[in-house]
This record gives C-alpha cells, sequence and structure tokens, in this order.
C-alpha cells in the first residue's frame, strides 16, 4: 500500500486580530491600549491524500481552505499540529520539497506582465533548474494541449483573463511537480475557459500521476475534477469522502422537470413548484417518492419531457452545513 | 553557481525588455540631466558664497558629487526595483510564488528586477567623476584607484543590505512609502561630504544607514583622504550588515508565516 | 455651499481617523522630509561659520530659524502629488471619482486639510527637538505669526492648483515624469526651497517673481522668521489669492478638457 503523499493530524492555525471600533475618541484611546480578538482560522483539522488524488476544498469565504492549503505549501506556519507532505515538513521549505510542489493562485499572477509568457517559461525553468531538453519538451507538449501557440509570444498584459490563466498553469507545471496546490483557479473566467482549463489539469493527474488540491467556490470545478471533497466551515472539517456518497448522504430532495404536451395544471399537488413557465415546470420532491410522483406525473398529464436530477451542489452544501451546526460545535 | 546562471537570467530579460522601450531612454536621461544642472547649481551657489566647504575645494566636491550619482544609478536600476517589488508583492500576498520557489528567497527577491535605462546615472556620475579629477590636478596611482573600486563595492553591498532591511519592515509596518521616502532622504545627504555634519548626524549617516560609506569613503579615496583604517572599518560594516539584513529577512518571512492569511 | 462645508467637514474627519492609526509610517515620512533641510542648513551654517558666523546676511541662528520653518512649512504644503494623478489617470481610477456629484479636488482638498491636523500635531514634538539641536534666533511680532498662519493655508492651496494642473496633463501623454522632474527643479531653486531667496543672485530672485514657488515655501517661511514690513505681508498674501484663482482656472480648464478626452478613450 503506497504512502500517503499528504498526512495531516490535528492542524491549527490561530490569529491574533486587532479590535477597533469607529469615531474619534476609541480612535484615540487605541493609542495607549490594544484589545485582541482569536480568530481560529483552522480549527484541528486531519485528513490523508494518497498520491494521484485529486482532492475537493469546498466552503464558503473564510472558511479555512486557503489557509489550510497555504500550510501545506510552506507559506504558513501551523499554530499546532505538523503536517507531512511528501516526506518533508512543508515549513522547512526545503529546496526538494519545493521543487516538487507547485501553486497556482486565481487572480494573482506571477507571469511577467509585460514580456511574452515564453521568457517567463524561461525563468521558470532557470528556477527550477529544468534540464532543457525536458523542459522544452513539456512546454511544448503543454503549449500544443492548451492550443495556445501564437499566445505564448504576445506580452502578457495583452491577453484576456482566461488566456494569462491558461499561461500560468503552464508556468506551474514546467517543472512537472508531484503536488499541485490550487488556490481557486477558475476564478473569474467565463464558462469555456473554466471547463479547458479543468481538463488540462485532469489530463495532467493523468499522465503524470499527480497529486490535486483544489480549493473553489464553482461546484463545477469540484464536480469535474474531484472524487473526493473536504467540506471545511468555520475552520473545522465537516466531510471528508466521496463527493457522490456527500451528495447521496445529504441531499434528501430530488428536482423533477416536466415538458408539457399541452395544458397547465396544478402541479402543486405533485410536491414543491420551483419555477412554471409556458410548456415547462420545475419540481422538487423528497428522493423517496420520486419513483412514485414521476408515475403519477407521467399517467395525469400529457408529458413530452421529463427529466429527473439531483439538486444543485450548493443546495446540498448547506444541508452539510446547517445539519453539522445543528450537531452543536459552531459558533 | 545555479544563482549567478540565474541572475544572468533576470539580467537577460530585464535589458531585453527595456529596450523595447526606447523612448524611455530619453526620459531617462533628460531627468539625469535636470538631476545633474540641479546638483551642479547647488554647488554654483555654495561656491559664490565661499571657497571651501569644510575642507573641501570645489573639485573635490564635484567628485562627491560624481560618486553620488554613480551609486544613485546603481541603486536606481539594480536595488531600489528589486526592494520596490518585494513591498508591493508583500502587500497582494504575490510573495508567496517567491516563497514556494527552490530558491533561497533573499536571492531571489534581490536578483528579479534590473532596470536597464537608470544606468544613464551611472554614466553620467562617472563623467562628472572624471572631470573633477581633471581639475584636481593630480595623479590618481594604482592603489587609489584599487581603493576607490574597493570602497564602492563595499558601500553598494552596504546600501543593499540597508535597504533590504528597511523593505523587509513592510511584514511588520504594511504600508512602507514613508519608510522609502526617509531613505531617500537620508541618502541625498550624501551629496555633500559627511565629514561636514555634526556628530551625531555624522554617525547616523554611518552606521545607521551607510550614506558615508557609500559616497563620502569613495570619494576619500580618490582624493587622497582615505586611511586604511577606514577601509578596513568598511569592510567590517558590510559583514556586519549583510549578517544582520539576513538575520532580519529571515525574522520577517517566519513572521509573515506565522501572523498572515 | 453648506453642503460643500458638510462634505469638507465629513472628509477632514476621515482624514483624521485614518491618518491616526498610520502614525508610524506619518512619522517615518516626517522624518524624511526633515533631512532635507537639514542637510541644507548644516551645509550652509558651515559656510557661514567659516565666515565668521554669518553668510549673506544670514546668521547660523537665523538659518537654523529658517530651516526649521521650513520644516512646519512644508508639512503644510504636501499635497497630492502629479504621480498620483498620472496613476489615477492611467489606471482608470477617476471613474469612481467621476460619478460623485462632487469635484474630485474637493476630495484632495479635503483629505490633505484634515491630514495636515495630524501631521501638524506630529511635527510638534519633531520641531522641539529641531530647536534644541540647532537653537534658532527668531523675533516675529504678533502680526507676523497671525500671518503666518494665512500663510501656511494659502501656500497649501497654491501648491495644490499648481500640482494638479500638472498632474492632469497625464489625461493627454504618459511621458510626464520628466515634466514633473523639471517643475520639481524649478521649485527647488526658484520657490526658497533649497535656499532663502536672498541668498540667490539678484537676476534669479527676479526670475523667480514670475512662478508661483516662492509663494509656497520662502513666503510663508519669511513671513515668520524675516522681518517683512506690514505692507510686504499684506501683498504676500494678496499674491497667494492670486496664484489660487490662478489654479483654479487652470484646473477647471484642463479638467474640462482631460475629462473629454478621458471619457472619449476610455479606461
Amino acid at each position: 500500500m503506497p504512502e500517503p503523499v499528504i498526512n495531516v493530524k490535528d492542524i491549527s492555525k490561530h490569529y491574533k486580530v486587532p479590535v477597533r471600533e469607529a469615531g474619534l475618541k476609541a480612535a484615540a484611546r487605541s493609542l495607549f491600549k490594544r484589545t485582541y480578538n482569536i480568530v481560529k482560522a483552522v480549527d484541528q483539522i486531519s485528513f490523508t491524500i494518497e498520491p494521484g488524488e485529486v482532492v475537493g476544498f469546498l466552503g464558503p469565504n473564510g472558511a479555512g481552505k486557503t489557509t489550510t492549503l497555504k500550510m501545506l505549501s510552506g507559506l504558513l506556519f501551523p499554530t499546532a499540529g505538523a503536517p507531512d507532505v511528501l516526506g518533508f515538513q512543508p515549513s522547512r521549505r526545503q529546496p526538494d520539497f519545493l521543487r516538487q510542489i507547485t501553486l497556482v493562485m486565481g487572480n494573482r499572477s506571477q507571469m511577467a506582465w509585460d514580456l511574452p509568457a515564453l521568457d517567463s517559461f524561461e525563468l521558470q525553468r532557470a528556477i527550477y533548474g529544468v534540464p532543457r531538453p525536458d523542459f522544452e519538451k513539456t512546454r511544448d507538449e503543454f503549449i500544443e494541449l492548451l492550443e495556445v501557440k501564437e499566445l505564448v509570444k504576445k506580452p502578457v498584459r495583452n491577453l484576456s483573463l482566461g488566456e494569462r490563466m491558461k499561461m500560468e498553469i503552464i508556468g506551474a507545471l514546467l517543472h512537472r511537480p508531484k503536488v499541485l496546490f490550487l488556490d481557486e483557479p477558475t476564478i473569474g473566467l467565463d464558462v469555456t475557459m473554466q471547463r479547458r482549463i479543468r481538463q488540462f489539469i485532469a489530463e495532467y493527474n493523468q499522465k503524470y500521476g499527480a497529486t490535486v488540491l483544489l480549493t473553489s467556490h464553482y461546484m463545477a470545478d469540484v464536480e469535474a475534477l474531484c472524487k473526493r471533497v473536504i467540506v471545511i466551515h468555520n475552520g473545522k472539517l465537516l466531510f471528508d469522502g466521496d463527493l457522490s456518497v456527500m451528495k447521496d448522504r445529504f441531499s434528501a430532495f430530488k428536482t423533477i422537470g416536466v415538458t408539457l404536451a399541452n395544458g397547465f395544471s396544478m402541479f402543486s399537488q405533485y410536491g414543491e413548484v420551483l419555477n412554471q413557465e409556458a410548456g415547462h415546470v420545475t419540481l422538487r420532491i423528497p428522493r423517496e417518492k420520486t419513483p412514485e410522483v414521476t408515475a403519477r406525473i407521467l399517467a395525469e398529464q400529457q408529458v413530452d419531457d421529463l427529466t429527473v436530477e439531483d439538486p444543485p451542489i450548493e443546495d446540498i452544501i448547506e444541508k452539510v452545513f446547517n445539519l453539522k451546526s445543528a450537531e452543536g460545535d459552531v459558533k | 553557481m545555479r544563482t549567478i546562471k540565474l541572475a544572468w537570467n533576470y539580467l537577460r530579460i530585464g535589458i531585453a525588455n527595456e529596450l523595447q522601450y526606447r523612448v524611455n531612454f530619453f526620459i531617462q536621461l533628460l531627468q539625469s540631466f535636470i538631476a545633474l544642472a540641479t546638483g551642479l547649481i547647488s554647488l554654483w551657489l555654495v561656491f559664490s558664497h565661499t571657497t571651501q566647504l569644510g575642507g573641501w575645494n570645489q573639485p573635490e566636491l564635484l567628485a562627491v558629487m560624481g560618486v553620488f550619482i554613480m551609486m544613485g544609478g546603481v541603486i536606481q536600476s539594480a536595488i531600489q526595483p528589486n526592494m520596490q517589488r518585494l513591498m508591493d508583492e508583500i502587500q497582494d500576498g504575490t510573495l508567496d510564488y517567491a516563497l514556494t520557489k527552490p530558491v533561497d528567497g533573499q536571492v531571489l527577491i534581490s536578483i528579479r528586477e534590473f532596470r536597464f535605462w537608470q544606468t544613464t546615472d551611472i554614466v553620467v556620475g562617472m563623467v562628472v567623476l572624471v572631470v573633477a579629477v581633471l581639475q584636481m590636478q593630480m595623479s590618481i596611482g594604482i592603489w587609489q584607484a584599487l581603493a576607490f573600486a574597493v570602497a564602492l563595492l563595499l558601500g553598494g553591498v552596504m546600501i543593499y543590505a540597508f535597504w533590504l532591511m528597511l523593505t523587509t519592515t513592510a511584514f511588520w509596518l504594511i504600508r512602507i512609502w514613508e519608510l522609502v521616502n526617509l531613505f531617500q532622504g537620508l541618502y541625498a545627504a550624501g551629496r555633500w561630504p559627511v565629514t561636514i555634519y555634526p556628530a551625531w548626524l555624522r554617525l547616523g549617516l554611518t552606521f545607521l544607514v551607510p550614506v558615508a560609506f557609500a559616497v563620502t569613503v569613495p570619494a576619500q579615496a580618490l582624493t587622497n583622504r582615505l586611511t586604511p583604517v577606514t577601509l578596513v572599518e568598511a569592510f567590517g560594516l558590510a559583514v556586519l550588515l549583510l549578517a544582520l539584513s539576513r538575520f532580519i529577512w529571515r525574522l520577517g518571512v517566519h513572521g509573515y508565516s506565522g501572523a498572515s492569511a | 455651499m453648506k453642503h460643500y462645508l458638510g462634505y469638507y467637514l465629513s472628509n477632514m474627519r476621515i482624514a483624521i481617523l485614518g491618518q491616526i492609526q498610520y502614525r508610524a509610517q506619518n512619522y517615518f515620512y516626517m522624518v524624511g522630509t526633515i533631512l532635507e533641510p537639514t542637510v541644507y542648513l548644516v551645509v550652509w551654517s558651515t559656510i557661514a561659520n567659516s565666515q565668521g558666523g554669518s553668510v549673506g546676511g544670514y546668521t547660523t541662528g537665523a538659518l537654523a530659524a529658517y530651516y526649521i520653518v521650513w520644516t512646519l512649512v512644508r508639512q503644510m504644503n504636501v499635497v497630492f502629488t502629479p504621480y498620483g494623478w498620472e496613476g489615477r489617470i492611467q489606471r482608470g481610477q477617476l471613474s469612481g471619482e467621476l460619478l460623485r456629484p462632487v469635484h474630485p479636488i474637493h476630495s484632495d482638498i479635503s483629505y490633505f486639510a484634515g491630514w495636515k491636523f495630524v501631521q501638524i500635531f506630529l511635527w510638534l514634538p519633531l520641531g522641539a527637538v529641531l530647536a534644541l539641536i540647532f537653537k534658532p534666533v527668531l523675533h516675529p511680532t504678533w502680526f507676523q505669526v497671525v500671518a503666518f498662519f494665512f500663510a501656511i493655508w494659502g501656500a497649501f492651496l497654491v501648491r495644490t492648483m499648481l500640482y494638479a494642473s500638472l498632474g492632469m496633463i497625464s489625461f493627454w501623454t504618459t511621458r510626464v515624469g520628466a515634466i514633473f522632474e523639471l517643475v520639481f527643479a524649478l521649485e527647488l531653486i526658484l520657490g526658497g526651497r533649497l535656499v532663502p531667496m536672498t541668498l540667490m543672485p539678484d537676476w534669479v530672485q527676479h526670475v523667480a517673481a514670475v512662478f508661483p514657488f516662492q509663494w509656497t515655501f520662502y513666503f510663508p517661511i519669511n513671513t515668520l522668521v524675516g522681518n517683512p514690513g506690514v505692507s510686504e505681508i499684506l501683498s504676500g498674501l494678496g499674491m497667494q489669492v492670486l496664484w489660487i484663482a490662478i489654479g483654479i482656472v487652470f484646473v477647471n480648464i484642463i479638467w474640462h478638457f482631460g475629462i473629454r478626452r478621458f471619457s472619449s478613450v476610455g479606461n
């Protein structure tokens, strides 16, 4: 059984945040006396990740996902716990460790602004010490996969946001890292570009067996790439397991879409009507009733088309939080 | 060493980038001349009221100005751009990229940027220096020239170390534009030989901010004022400042990793 | 009118609250600005001492007075730099400002005006230390002191208009750095920033009369440390008002045309 590539036990990250009120008097007072709050950005999280896994970290803003990622890449020292990545302690930042990882932060570029991406790639090569033949092979392979042959010659500032992201990704993977830390990589991109980037990451994972940790707001990212998800909320780990298990366990509902041949009926008798327009109704019904309700609709209505779907993941996540919050340890 | 190759890469790319913007060269030249004119006017004004300042006569002060401009060119082309970028990156969180690279962080952030057109000041400074030496009508021996070069190098190292320490405080103080202003003010004091300043200021300009060693000492080498003791002191201080800046850098990165989100 | 007053007071309050939090940075900035006149003072005191105690009519005590008051006047005449305007215009940050019913220059003036209070407050101990070290000599009359108060605010406004006009050149060109540096150099020489104007040769003083620079440095400083007569002070204040008026006209004209260009080019 292969060694886990990432092993994390009870890591925490606490911050002291100064507290300041509004107004002249409070500002003057703060000259002499400072008060602090302790914020638990990450609170005793544990998990292990096997080589080659693609894991999605889900959670609302400020949940602690990025903080966790930064602790694993060596950017932050945990307040408690000692993560193990590739057999190294990340915060020691040993060159051998750093050569095997990569960090991509959506919205934060590391490409030189005024230069063509090709120049930035050269710099990456020099920094990571990639032998030239390997470098050129990898670079050309990625350029072809992402279809940016002409774009790599243009100054980065002249590229669109999506094109720039492609350059970022290529640049980040030129040294064929074994572990990828991707923090909101598709943020701000249009749907086509998001899909393209996801595809590329999936291919990289397939071909090189790299381990990918991804944080994202976009459920589509997670659904497309990750078999396993870790849900973090208020610094605590709420769920760690297969995405489908999470969907199964926490989605108590199904969504039924009915396209009518003619006529308009009262659909509220079947379930909760989410949306009703000319010729099309969307219903939400409890899961266990799906066979019964669909049978009834098909029998009693003039149906052209009927679909049964899982509710959107955002709803499922809400369910996870609400359920876990009810279990009582979240403020 | 790989670091040297890396530095060469950055240099090459920096120059190639700047060469694209030839207009910047003329603008830079214009600015250098404006600064030179201002300096010369200052000097001329002083000498319209006196014949010597603190024991330095006119060509000697011109020499000081030449070194001042040259060193300024070195700072503007190689030191300041890197420190500015470090400051910016600390503020927008892109420093994370530099810290996850398998290259020593301090080395990386010190060699990334090079403003080629700012080297006009180095040339202007050298021209002024040559004019000053000619006006002084003395011959410069090989030892003097060597001492000058060594003093210049040590001065540059000290300025780098000092600037790095200053910029590293951005880890704690967030907005440090004003610190930059402070440095520029202190550096401007180096336009005159520090021997004219009152003792407390001279001390500050020597040990707190090594302007004295960056400008006055090389000028002293050229004008026969330099003692071997001073050169040894320069070496010692350079080593000390380099070690101190390394220590403070590591402190800064440690704090950054411990206290940011 | 009352609407503007309310806006000014509110923005000044925000400036004070904000800048109090950045006292370390303010101090560093201030110490940086104090270094410049310290250098000038030391140089000219050295000259004075080597010539029996005075140069061009200024004793070392008078020089000390000039340059220490210089530091206070400097705090007062710090304004939004033309480089700041360049940044605003090039980076399209004006778009937000344009949507407000108040001209952006009011935002600058009111913010900086509020900031001045924090700066003056922070300057006082520094000024005291400088006085202890350099022992200034000055005997202003009450009239001079009162006039000084008006002169420093006049200097603030003259300089604001001057650098706003200069900065707005960025509407038309990106190559403004050299122009800015040229103007700064002129201010240094012709404004009494480098040395008191009376230490300059006569012809320089005549040239300087055409420019607004000496009303931002030399005039306010001299009002407090020199021996100007009442009429000289009053005509000086009048000149400040004149330059402010000229500045307002320029700012309005340049803004009008600049905004047309800005909106058409888009950003």
